[in-house]
Parts: C-alpha cells; structure tokens; sequence
C-alpha cells in the first residue's frame, strides 16, 4: 500500500507516495525523474547511487523511501546554483576525472560531502571519503587530483 | 566523450539507456534462466508466472518468429535454451510486466525440470574428451624441434591465468519500441550496434532496415558489451514487437554477473629455450582457453592471444597453439587485450623461469631480447618504426632503475617482514581488428546553415574519449573551433554495417572516416569560396582559425559566413566517408601476413610492497614510458592509461572468480568480487609520452591507446614474485593469477616448512 510522504530535495518541497519497500533510488529515479543518481548494484556496494542526506553522504539503494521522510536529500541535480557549477564538478571537468561517467554523480556527491565537512582534506582523508564509490574506468587518480584541486 | 557531455555527468543530465523516459504505458522484462550447467530440459512451466499479477506474457524460445540463433561467427547460440541447457545462468524465458518487480517475481515462479547431464568445467578434461569451439589453431615459425639442441637452457611449465569480470559500472540494458511499419527501434548499451541489429532482425524474421539501433553512451563497456549486450537487446525487441508495447530490460548487478561471460581463464603449458647468453632461441607455448558454453568471440580471441605469444620480444623458433575448450561455464568474451594479456603473462612466467635457471635476472633477458626494426613475428609481419628499444631504455632512465633497485635492496636489507620487489614490462601490441574486413568504418558529417556541425560514425563512447578525439579531428579538418562540433548518438539508420568499437580502433577508424568527410565538405566550401571571390583558384583558399585567407590574405569571409554563402550557392554541405585501413592482410590457412596497421610500444616499472605476515600486497609505484605516436588528446591518453593499468593490477592480485562444483558462479556481488577500489590502486602512477614519436598510420600521427595499458598490469605479479623471493629465496611459487595474499602465504609458509 502506497504512502505519502513528505520531505526536501535539492531545497524543493515534495509530497510523494511511495510503496513500503520502495528504495530511495528508486523514487527518484523513477517516481521523481531525477535519473543522476545512478544504480550500479542496489546492494550498498558502489556508491553510484550515493545521496546526501541531512548532511551525511548515504548509498540510496539501502535506504527505504519511507525512512526519507522528514529528510533533507541533496542528488547531482541539485549541486549548481545560479551562481553556477559547485568547485567539485568543475573540478571533476578540468582534471579529466569523468571517463563514462556512470560513477561520476556519486563520487561529486561523496566528495562535496568530504569537502563540506573538511574543506582540506589530505590525500588520506579523500581517500577515505570516497572509498565506498567504486568506478572501473579511471583508475582513481585524476579523482582524487580534481579533491584535492578544490582543497587547495 | 567531447566536452559537453562531461558537463552533463557532473550534473547528473547524461542519459544512459536506464536514464530514458520512455512512453508512460512502457513495460519491463525479466529473464528466467538455467539453475543448471548441462541438462536436458524436462518442463517448462509458465502458467504460474502469468498467474502473478501485473503480467502481461512470457515468451520462450517458440515464441521467437524468426531463428533462435545470437552466435556471430559459429552459429551455436539459442537467444532463448530449447530442449538443452548449456551453463548456469543461460537465459530460458522472458517475462514481461507492467513493472520489473513483477516480472522479476514471475520469472522466479516459472517450473523449470532439468535433468542434469555430466558437465565440463575444466580446459584439460575438455580437451581430452574433444569438447573444442573450433579446431587448434598453430602459429609457428622457425624450426623449434631443431632449436633446443642449442639451447643452454631449457625451462618448461604450466601458467594459469583467471577471468575476470568487467564491472562496467552500468549494467546490460536496453529498451525497444514498435514502429508502425511493423519493425522495431532498439536503444542499446552495446558496442556492437550493426550486430545487435542483425540479430535482431534475425530473430524476428524481419530484414534489417526494420531494425534501427541507437546507442546513446555506455556506462564502461571494456568488451563485455561488443558481443554481450545483445541478448538483452534481442529480448527487448521481442517482447516489444510481440506485444506492441515498449519494453525496458536492464539486468540487476547479479543477474549481470551470473549470465555473462567475462575474460577467458587459459591454462597454459610453456617451454623456453635460451642460449648462455639470455637469448632466447626457442618457445613453445601451448593456451588452453577456456571458452565456455558457447563460441561468442572465443576463437578471435585466441588469436590474438597467439599473434601476442612473443610480446615485445624476437625469439626466431616460435611454436604457438591454441585450444579453444568448450565448457559448462557462461560464454566467455571479449574483455580490454582481447587474449593478448593471457599470452604475455605465460612468456613473462617462462622468462621469470628461465632467469632462475640461468642465475640472472629477468629484466636482463627481457632487454637482451626486444624488438627491433627487422624482427620478424611468427606470423611473418616484420617490425617497422619499433620503439620498443626506446621506451625501454628511456624507462631505464628517466625512473633511475638502478636507483630503484638499489633502494628495493636496502630496503629489503632493513626490514625482515616487510619486501618489496621491482619489474620491468615490456609491451607489444597490434592495432587493427585482426579479422581484416572488421577494419573499416564509416563517417557521416553534416554542416548547418549557422555554421554549427553534428557527426555520426560508427564509434561508440563508452567512456574511452573517442567522440573528444573525433571532434579534435573534424575541428583540426574545418580549423573550427571544437564547441561548434557535436557528437552525435550512434545509429545503425546513420552509419551501415559498422564493426564493433573494439580492438582499441575507434579512434583511428572513425577518425580517419571523420578526416574523409570533411575535407570532402572543405573541398566544396574552397570552390564555392573561390567563386564568390572572383579571383583566386581553390587551392589559394584557406580556412584558418574560423576565418577565410585567399593566397594568404584575409578576406571578409567567416566560417559562418562562408557555410551561409554556399548554402545559397546550392552546395551540399553533408558528407559520408567510408575508411578502411590499407595495407593488412592475414592468410587464415598458413597463418602468415601482416594484420595490424602498427603496434604499440613501451616499458613499465612496477615496484611492489609486500606485507609477509599478512601476504598482502600493495603497488608502491607504477612508471611508464609510452609511445602514444603524436597524442591526439593528452588527458583522454593520461585516463585510458591510469585506468588500463588499475584495471591490469586487479586481474593479477585482486580479482577472483570463483565457481561452485556445479558450475555456479560463487563471487557473483561486487561484496564478493572485488575490483580495485580506492585503497587497492597503485600509490603513484606516472607517465611519460614518448618523444618524436609520429605515426604516420595513425590520425594526425597519434597511436590508439585503449587496451595497450591493461597490459602494464602483468607487471604487478613480477614485483610481487620479485618481493615474495626477497622474503623467501627458495619459495616455491605458482604461477597462478590472481596472486591473492592467500596464495602468498601458501607459497611463503607451505605447510611441510616452518618458517
Ligand atoms: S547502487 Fe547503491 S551502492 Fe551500488
Ligand atoms: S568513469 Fe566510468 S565508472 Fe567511473
């Protein structure tokens, strides 16, 4: 049986009615058309499905739609403002960090959350931050280059 | 990808097939397959998977209208099993719902009755009892048999290597629709549009212009998507032309896993000879590839594997076999070095081996025996233009080698539980698809009125930067500026009959067909700018930096200027070009000729750290010195470059694939099938692209760069045996990949000897 609930994504109020085991991702993408957030295992695994929510980077493959309820959820979509790109995404542009970029919404959104936190993070600590984003194409190197780029 | 697209990752807006908003009344289909590996199919039940709700119809293999038939080259493949079963995993039936939930449910509640006969899983057993894709293949060259008479050293052994599965970070997908002339649209994630519309058409009986396939971009397809993607697709469309409806098919993460193929495993068996100086004299080798179920592209791949038996090296007695072992597992397929990988780890072992017996060290036999101009291949195709000498040599220096090694023996001289080691590896590999007619591609370019440009090739962008290079061609060709040009998607209604983006050719390929297309269109623009000039020939035409020169002399004309006049000049301002690379040939039954169009060169040294209580393994530093021809895209090379090498490493020390007694695949979640994440990869990748290194083959003089740097990975397992022997001179160490921290402590503490 469907529910409503209600919460905030990129600092937009919505009301929507979800099915009890329906996954966040799940209602993004497909309830909500916010399709950035990608799925590469829906196990908790990858991270390309990772969110921030209430501040605090989250794989949304293993949180409920229901438990989003009262939250504050920022995806990719919600990263530019009228003032422009955020530091990481260009970041992430400049370094050559995006090769087919499936990972890329979820390694941005785990690293601005590192960054939010720990605006100079060394190379241990992005290291850290983004250990649980898998991504097969890049090797990681210019990722962690486009971090530490906005750090410096 | 060209530049926009990489503003569209990192806003979350690139849309790949799963991304695509499709008719709201759009259906979802999923796959009920085989829990068995070698079976007779008894039953198949599918009342109670259309008893679940929200099920629209499950179609079996009587269902397809026209034949049931995927295979390429060896037509062995049902899309859907009939009366046999042929490995976990092979699909049976599809399911389709108004969501995948629903179908998914379904699928699981279809009765299937196998009963089980005696499956192979193993290359030897297979062999023995003649279970082969194809008959062996032989390359050979000089007179082996004779040649061990003069050798002063012989050594002989088994290599085996692991699969491995591609993690493209997207899954399989695809979706279809109906189109009102009775044919169907196919929006794919493959590498392979031409083939999945054949198939397509194929299987629904319909002749191929019914059949359009587009490809928007891929989410990795490192070849688990040339040959691989198409089932999925196939699927698609038979539920979609069957119901009228569109349908969407995008295989979860385990599904993906366990009805896929991945990278072949070989087990191989070796023999090296070497006069007392390190030369190597004589080598046998002898693959058994393990291709699984069905032929796919298995006996292609072994033939790289076999072009690839001698790496980097000149050895003049070559025997090279290869046995492509029909088994119980998934088809085994394509996956970045095409079998070239498999073959250079049996050599480095044999080399490693023979340094042992020889009393030296194996990079000492490894430069005593590269290329150069002159030497010739097994396979009869002589070395032109070879670099391999260089990057070795400037490797040697610019790293400082005897520096490093100096620093590895102090360091091992310091600590007792802690080594490291330090390898060189040398890298040889052939451009070109190696089924000759496969090199050829085509090109369709249009200008607009406004100047703007879109291009159509054969190409697919899977994250390889391609389209970036592309657009670098057609912006050098019009002296444009690059944003005017746009990519466009890749369809088979665009291009014909394009092969495969493989073989690390995209770039070349489709570069070169670009090139034709506009100087075509260049051509025009000079005649028609000539005639509104009035004074100058074409040939007194230039177009430079988006303005127009007459002998040399600006004029009042623009590139949006000169596009508008022709326009009205009614000069057509399309072109299509057709590329294929010249001067390649291969003769299938002697085995001899001249398949690639160059090959690419270049040196790593890999320094590894071991942990000798833990068996853990960690890659200090990865340096490379590579002959990139004249780069055509620096940061998409430097990408292509990290990433191979990341990629190299894990298919030696990391991942392991790993199946139950059964034939069922045991590592089939990325919790129990590890890829390199962050903490695994090397400390430090540098690069150094080889200087005055042109290429005339290449486009604009580059060299392609895709698959060659997985091959540097090989070198990770050196420095790791170079470590394990610091700690332990005398281990007795397999060579078996990957070398898991497991298999290092079974070979530094074997259990008859106490440390
Ligand atoms: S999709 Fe959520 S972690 Fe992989
Ligand atoms: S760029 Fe492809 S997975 Fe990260």
């Amino acid at each position: 049986m469907k529910r409503i609930i209600q919460l905030t994504i990129n600092d937009k109020e919505y009301e929507v009615a979800v099915e009890p085991n329906q996954t966040l991702t799940d209602m993004l993408r497909y309830e909500l058309g916010l399709t950035g957030t990608k799925k590469g295992c829906e196990v908790g695994d990858c991270g390309s499905c990772t969110v921030i929510m209430d501040g605090i980077p989250v794989n949304s493959c293993l949180v409920l739609a229901m438990q989003a309820n009262g939250r504050k959820i920022t995806t990719i979509e919600g990263l530019e403002t009228e003032k422009g790109m955020h530091p990481i995404q260009k970041a992430f542009v400049e370094k050559g960090a995006i090769q087919c970029g499936f990972c890329t919404p979820g390694m941005i959104l785990s690293s601005k959350s590192l960054l939010d936190k720990n605006p100079n993070p060394t190379e241990e600590e992005i290291r850290a931050g983004i250990s649980g984003n898998l991504c097969r194409c890049t090797g990681y190197q210019k990722i962690v280059d486009a971090v530490k780029s906005v750090g410096k | 990808m060209e530049p926009r697209d990489v503003f569209l990752h990192v806003r979350g807006e690139a849309v790949f097939v799963d991304d695509a908003l499709l008719p709201a009344e759009h259906l979802f289909a999923a796959i009920r397959t085989s829990h068995v590996a070698h079976g007779h199919v008894r039953s198949l039940d599918i009342a109670p998977a259309m008893a679940v709700p929200g099920i629209y119809e499950v179609f079996t293999a009587r269902d397809i209208p026209g034949e049931n038939q995927v295979g390429k080259t060896i037509l062995d493949e049902p899309l859907l099993a009939e009366s046999e079963v042929h490995f976990v995993g092979q699909p049976l039936a599809i399911v389709v719902g108004e969501s995948a939930e629903a179908a998914r449910r379904a699928a699981r509640a279809i009765q299937v009755e196998i009963d089980p006969l005696p499956a192979i899983y193993d290359v030897r057993q297979a062999f023995a009892e003649g279970s082969l894709i194809a008959p062996p293949r032989t390359f050979s060259s000089g007179d082996v048999e004779s040649a061990w008479e003069q050798c002063s050293v012989v050594v002989s052994g088994t290599v085996e290597s692991g699969s491995q599965e591609h993690v493209y970070m997207e899954t399989q997908s695809a979706f279809a629709l109906p189109t009102d002339r009775g044919g169907v649209k196919v929006v794919s994630a493959t590498q392979s549009p031409s083939m999945v519309q054949l198939v397509v058409a194929r299987i629904l009986g319909l002749p191929m212009h019914e059949v359009e396939v587009e490809v928007p971009r891929l989410g990795g397809g490192f070849g688990g998507k040339e040959d691989q993607a198409t089932h999925w697709a196939a699927m698609a469309a038979l539920a979609a032309w069957r119901l009228k409806k569109p349908v969407k098919l995008v295989l979860t993460r385990h599904e993906d896993m366990t009805m896929t193929g991945k990278r072949h495993p070989y087990l191989s068996d070796y023999k090296l000879g070497l006069d007392a100086e390190g030369h190597m004299l004589a080598y046998e080798v002898t693959f058994y590839q393990n291709g699984g179920a069905v032929a796919d592209l298995s006996p292609a791949i072994l033939e790289r594997s076999l072009f690839h038996a001698t790496n980097a090296y000149a050895i003049p007695h070559v025997k090279a076999v290869g046995i492509s072992c029909r088994t119980h597992l998934p088809p085994n397929t394509a996956f970045r070095g095409f079998g070239g990988p498999q073959a250079l780890f049996v050599l480095e072992c044999a080399i490693f081996k023979a340094a042992e017996a020889l009393g030296v060290e194996p990079r000492e036999i490894q430069k005593r025996n590269l290329l150069q101009d002159g030497d010739a291949f097994p396979y009869g195709a002589r070395v032109e233009r070879c670099r391999q000498r260089r990057c070795w040599d400037v490797a040697e220096q610019k790293y400082n080698l005897q520096a490093g090694l100096k620093e590895v023996r102090q360091y091992n001289g310091r600590n007792a539980w802690r080594k490291k080691g330090l390898a060189l590896m040398p890298i040889c590999f052939g451009i070109s698809f190696t089924s000759t007619f496969l090199n050829q591609a085509g090109a369709f370019v249009n200008v607009y009125v406004d100047g703007s440009v879109g291009i159509s090739t054969s190409a697919v962008e899977m994250g390889q930067g391609v389209n970036a290079k592309i657009q670098e061609v057609a912006a050098r060709i019009f002296s444009i500026r690059p944003e005017r040009i746009k990519l466009e998607t890749t369809s088979t209604s665009r291009i014909a009959n394009m092969p495969p983006t493989a073989a690390s050719t995209g770039a070349d390929l489709n570069g070169h067909a670009t090139r034709l297309a506009c100087l075509d269109i260049v051509e025009r623009l000079k005649d028609a700018a000539a005639r509104c000039l009035g004074k100058n020939a074409p040939h007194e035409i230039e177009i430079r930096d988006e303005a127009v020169y007459a002998s040399g002399e600006a004029t009042e004309l623009t590139w949006e200027k000169l596009v508008n006049l022709a326009y009205f000049d009614r000069v057509s301002l399309c072109a299509q070009a057709h590329c294929a690379t010249p001067d390649i040939f291969f003769d299938r039954d002697t085995n001899k000729g001249n398949p690639f169009a160059y090959y690419a060169y270049g040196t790593a040294l890999v320094e590894a750290s071991l942990d000798c209580l833990r068996g853990t393994c960690s890659i200090d530093a990865v340096r490379v010195v590579h002959d990139f021809g004249r780069s055509l895209h620096p940061l998409v090379d430097l990408g292509q470059m990290e990433g191979g090498i990341v990629q190299g490493v894990g298919w030696m020390l990391l991942e392991e694939v790993m199946h139950d007694a059964d034939g069922r695949l045991l590592t089939d979640t990325l919790a129990t099938y590890k890829i390199p994440d962050i903490h695994s990869i090397p400390g430090e990748i540098q690069v150094h692209f080889l200087e005055d290194a042109e290429n005339p083959p290449g486009i604009f003089q580059s060299k392609t760069v895709g698959e060659p740097p997985f091959l540097y990975g090989i070198g990770a397992y050196f420095a790791l045996l170079q470590a394990m022997k610091a700690f332990r001179p005398d281990a007795h160490i397999p060579f078996s990949s990957p070398m898991t921290p497991e298999k290092v402590l079974l070979a530094l503490y074997p259990g008859d000897r106490p440390v």
